[in-house]
């Protein structure tokens, strides 16, 4: 027990270790030793997740460890403590074991950048505040590592800190999840005015005793919280942004991890959240709404990053969506299988920007799957994956929410089919305009070294493999994901599909035909001919709008933006200048005769006022004195 | 025996530095006599138990029944310690600074925490009082002799203003001390006066107006940006990192007790000032280009929200209100350095003329990042723990109101990172050679961030010491 309690207290203590090590030794240590000492911690951390995993009994439910009293006055006690359940252990493995492989990338990805050493003491303290996010044993725990990762995604969007564009980017994000975070601090202040404590546990076995508006208040501005982190509508436009940062980031905090902790939350108050089928509707639309959203924009993006970003906002919706629908472990089954193909797709993406040096608009790419064949075969197989073809893990994944959505809503059902086939198609654009074709750039494209090219053979064959993790009944499988799961959150026993195995094969024939339809399509606009996105002003209107992404960062700028800089300017002017400073000189005014007499008094020498003052303070004291 | 020394050893030292004007040494003696002054503090602290106590208690003026009585509770205690942690910092910011007459400065400085050690220790409330002017003397002349542009004008304002304050808080205790032959004016009488309501109602505003000058909120804060941003460095780390926290602790010790139907009364009123001086400072902030003025308006919103919390009157909102008092003077005598520090190298405290700073000096980026961490109040910093106690005291007096305390970490957040870019982010367009950050620097900077890491991930220390006396405090309220 206490050697579990020791690897518990490990896993995120390491990758805590090095960034201060890291740090404080930056300009002692090179690019490729600061990497190495980060991924090997990382990774360390990664084998005791396996080890806590392995030695896990799912009878036993979950295990806390208390480790540093934290917040403990009269009718408070939070403490520092760690909770070693099903889903901490699953967000855990996917965080150590996807993060060691985008750290080993790393480590040929920022070779030449002198700031490499930063690079990676913020990499693993990232590491350390995801770790704190899924680990805690209570919200305030959660919320440390919820507000760690917040940072450390600021200062990796704006690593290259001398451009203007990437610093408002890094800021943008910031602020965004600041916003969400009001939500959060608001819902955990809720609970604990209701219940007297944060932890998990405790919360949910109490939670039916929480009236239902306060259900109510606490879900929704949990789901609001969700929003800022995991870029859903409203608070989804500060993901693209982030694509700023090294690529490598883009894979594990805006890809992989933290964009799934809003997710994790939901399921983590799964209780709660079943208690209130209103919040559940609003998930359900939102995730749908922004599923639909962001694929539509991912349709005529000419970055490569951008397409994915937008992709990763609209699987986020997916994985909502199932939320919304109850359907918890589905969503963790996604989070899961997402977290392979997108971190493949992305550390793909980068090794091709490696290749072109530094070039990332596909317009400028084609023709390249010759020339770079390792990074051409697993961005195919990143591909297919997140098309959903048969038997890819993305497939049994997507088809398990889309599964749901038919039993609960026919409407949420089309709309998602509809963004599959979206997905399918700005992919296979983006395949087929990158690696198909001719070259229509100047650099002469090399392939990646190893450290960069095993992470994704490994990921590559995780997307395919994927799907077995929770392989369903209809193919001999038991879902042992979901099992597995069952052990930590309780709502997802109820979790099931009603459907006959008929329907089931009906429905994910239904999608694979519009699946190959949509890539035959796609293969004869940018294959056989190779179709460009020309000047956005000679767009037909529609189709304009979806390209400078349906406008709604210029909207909040008019709605937010510049009323705040407007506010902020005319408080001062008017409210300070105009109204507070002449109220005080009027108050003033009466007593400035009063002043007068006091400036007569000033003969303008310091030493005969600190005289003056002495002479007085020795008075009172003989005084005092003398009174006894 | 503590009473004597934490008044004595500032005080010699100050009249010793007035005395042989030692320009050289000036510096060095202050720096002595304040870590004197924090070993003692520090030791009171390491034997402190848990109950008040009683440090001296005398007669004073017999003729009136006035007696000298000095001690602390948690409460006091933590304000001493503020004080004491404090001021060497503010002493060591001098050698960076070199104003005129060095030796005077560093006088009126430990004249100044003199007196503000004895408004810690004060039991009685027109000691209480004589102390709390008397903070007001040197610090008027640190403003006047070297302040800034229009120091004559702004420093006189603002005597003036505060002094108002002062006499409606002198014609309170009087009033209090009339109430009955008596009446000792000892903090302990007053508390068992049990005026009647209709009186509390307003003489509630007579006490409360001196303390919400002093702090200040909102709409009494119009003397603070200017003077502020006036004030040399060290004035304004005094102004703001102590003085400001004796609107508090009168506050706990004199309005409280003294007019707890008045507080009743009017506390949701007091409260919904403090945050809307909250939002307005933190709004304000976000387009001040004079980092000093930026640093004058944020803390008009951190200390909204702390005065707020206070009034919440519970048990969550007063500790976190104090917690959050020793967590705001840390981090106002960071961004003050910091300024300082940036003045020093660029010329002026204009953020129009920095920006692209970290390219020349990493080292003061990472420590102004690290600043800025406890400045938006992240979790495991100091300001965290204060704010999550203050936002769950106000949830329990009104769920809007802690809505509104709770969007300041928006604000917060906003300004911070726009400083931060401003200053330190983006290419490198100024070409300016610079020094990167100083062993003076690190020295002055690494001890206040560790506190405030320390304190955030372990705030026992400081819980521990205040939560007896608040819970002292609340149950001796009706």
């Amino acid at each position: 027990m206490v050697m579990t309690d020791l690897l518990a207290v490990l896993v995120p203590a390491l990758p805590l270790a090095g960034a201060v090590l890291l740090s404080a030794l930056r300009r002692k240590f090179s690019a490729t030793v600061a990497g190495s000492i980060a991924t090997a911690l990382i990774a360390i951390s990664f084998v005791a997740t396996v080890i806590l995993f392995s030695g896990f009994d799912t009878a036993a439910g979950g295990r806390t460890v208390r480790v540093l009293d934290w917040l403990s006055i009269t009718g408070m006690d939070i403490p520092l403590a760690l909770r070693i359940d099903a889903l901490s252990l699953t967000m855990m493995l996917i965080v150590t074991g996807v993060g060691a492989l985008i750290h080993l990338y790393s480590i040929g990805y920022m070779h030449d950048d002198e700031r490499a050493p930063t690079f990676f003491a913020q990499l693993n303290l990232f590491s350390f505040a995801m770790l704190m996010l899924v680990m805690g044993s209570n919200f305030l725990v959660t919320f440390i590592g919820w507000e760690g990762v917040g940072l450390c995604s600021y200062l990796l969007i704006g690593f290259w800190y001398t451009k203007p564009d990437y610093n408002y980017a890094a800021r943008k994000a910031f602020v965004m999840n600041r916003i969400g975070d009001v939500g959060m601090v608001l819902a955990m202040a809720l609970l604990f005015h209701f219940l007297g404590t944060l932890e998990y546990t405790a919360v949910m076995e109490n939670a039916h005793s929480i009236p239902a508006w306060g259900l109510l208040a606490i879900t929704l501005l949990l789901f609001f919280g969700a929003t800022g982190k995991s870029a859903q509508i409203p608070l989804f436009t500060w993901l693209p942004d982030a694509m700023a940062g090294p690529t490598p980031v883009s894979a594990l905090i805006h890809a992989a991890t933290m964009v799934t902790a809003g997710v994790f939350l939901v399921v983590r108050s799964s209780v709660l959240f079943d208690l209130v089928p209103y919040t559940r509707d609003v998930i359900l639309w939102t995730g749908t709404a922004t599923a639909l959203l962001a694929a539509t924009i991912g349709l005529f993006q000419n970055d490569i990053k951008k397409v994915l970003a937008y992709s990763t906002v609209s699987q986020l919706g997916y994985m909502f969506a199932a939320l919304g629908m109850g359907a918890y472990s589905a969503a963790m089954f996604h989070v899961t299988t997402h977290a392979f193909f997108k971190a493949l797709l992305f550390l793909a993406a980068g090794s091709v920007i490696h290749a072109l040096g530094g070039e990332q608009d596909i317009r400028k790419m084609g023709g390249l799957k010759g020339s770079i064949k390792i990074t051409f075969v697993t961005f195919f197989i990143g591909t297919i994956a997140i098309s959903g073809l048969p038997l890819m893990s993305g497939f049994f994944s997507k088809d398990l929410i889309l599964a749901h959505a038919f039993q609960h809503s026919p409407v949420a059902f089309g709309l998602l089919v509809f963004g599959a086939v979206l997905t399918t198609f700005y992919m296979f654009r983006l395949l087929f305009l990158v690696f198909y074709g001719t070259y229509r750039g100047k650099a002469h494209a090399h392939e990646s070294p190893l450290t960069m090219t095993v992470p994704l053979m490994v990921l590559a064959v995780l997307s395919v493999v994927g799907g077995a993790l929770n392989l369903p009944h209809l193919f001999g499988g038991h879902e042992p994901m979901k099992h597995f799961l069952e052990s930590a959150a309780a709502a997802i026993r109820s979790e099931e599909i009603e459907l006959s195995a008929s329907t089931e094969w009906i429905l994910m024939g239904i999608t694979a035909v519009l699946v190959f339809t949509t890539i035959a399509f796609a293969y004869g606009r940018f294959v056989k001919r190779t179709t460009l996105e020309g000047d956005e002003a000679d767009m037909p209107l529609l189709k304009r709008l979806i390209a400078q992404r349906w406008r709604v960062d210029e909207l909040y700028a008019a709605l937010f933006e510049k009323p705040y800089g407007w506010l902020s300017e005319h408080f001062h002017s008017i409210g300070e200048l105009r109204i507070m400073v002449p109220l005080q000189n009027g108050v003033g005014e009466a007593a400035l005769r009063v002043g007068n007499v006091v400036r007569k008094l000033q003969t303008g020498n310091a030493s005969f006022h600190l005289l003056a003052m002495v002479a007085g303070i020795i008075i009172f004291l003989v005084i005092t004195l003398l009174s006894n | 025996m503590i009473a004597a020394l934490l008044l004595l050893i500032p005080f010699l030292a100050a009249t010793l530095l007035v005395v042989l004007r030692p320009t050289k040494h000036a510096r060095s003696v202050a720096l002595i006599s304040s870590l004197a002054t924090l070993a003692v503090v520090l030791m009171a602290w390491a034997t402190y138990a848990g109950s008040p106590v009683v440090l001296a208690d005398r007669d004073w003026v017999p003729a009136w029944g006035l007696r000298f009585v000095m001690g602390y509770d948690g409460v006091g205690l933590l304000m001493l310690i503020l004080t004491a942690v404090v001021f060497p910092f503010i002493i060591g910011t001098g050698y960076g600074e070199k104003l005129q007459h060095p030796s005077l400065v560093n006088a009126l400085l430990l004249y100044t925490q003199t007196f503000l050690l004895g408004v810690f220790m004060a039991q009685n409330a027109l000691l209480f009082y004589i102390f709390y002017e008397l903070t007001l003397i040197p610090v008027f002349f640190l403003l006047l002799y070297w302040g800034g542009e229009r120091r004559r004008a702004i420093t006189i304002r603002f005597f003036i203003y505060t002094l108002l304050g002062g006499l409606s808080l002198l014609f309170g205790i009087i009033y209090c001390m009339a109430q009955g032959p008596t009446m000792n004016g000892d903090f302990s009488a007053l508390a068992a006066l049990n005026l009647p309501i209709g009186v509390q109602h307003w003489l509630f505003w007579v006490l409360f107006l001196a303390f919400a000058i002093k702090l200040p909120i909102f709409p009494f804060h119009s003397w603070q940006p200017d003077t502020y941003t006036m004030a040399p460095m060290q004035g304004t780390m005094v102004l703001a990192a102590v003085m400001l926290k004796m609107g508090l602790y009168g506050v706990i010790k004199l309005v409280f007790p003294i007019v707890p139907d008045g507080v009743a009364f009017w506390r949701e009123t007091v409260i919904a000032l403090s945050l809307i001086g909250a939002v307005y400072g933190g709004i304000i902030a976000f387009r001040q280009w004079d980092l000093k003025r930026l640093i004058a308006y944020s803390s008009l919103s951190h200390v909204g929200l702390i005065c707020a919390g206070l009034f919440a009157w519970n048990s969550y909102g007063i500790t976190g209100s104090l917690y959050q008092a020793f967590a705001h003077s840390i981090l106002v005598l960071c961004t003050l350095y910091l300024c300082s520090a940036l003045k020093e190298r660029v010329g002026s405290s204009e953020m129009g003329a920095m920006g692209g700073l970290k390219v020349r000096t990493p080292r003061l980026a990472a420590l102004f990042l690290l600043v800025l961490l406890n400045a938006v109040a992240l979790p495991l910093t100091q300001s965290f723990i204060g704010e999550w106690l203050m936002f769950l005291g106000l949830w329990q007096v009104h769920s809007w109101l802690a809505v509104v305390a709770v969007s300041t970490i928006v604000w917060g957040t906003i300004y911070m990172l726009y400083a931060y870019q401003r200053v330190m982010l983006g290419p490198d367009k100024w070409q300016l050679e610079m020094p990167d950050a100083s062993n003076r620097d690190h020295l002055f900077l690494v001890p206040l961030i560790a506190i405030t890491l320390i304190l955030g991930v372990y705030p026992a220390p400081i819980l521990d010491l205040v939560d007896p006396s608040v819970q002292l405090l609340l149950s001796s309220l009706p």
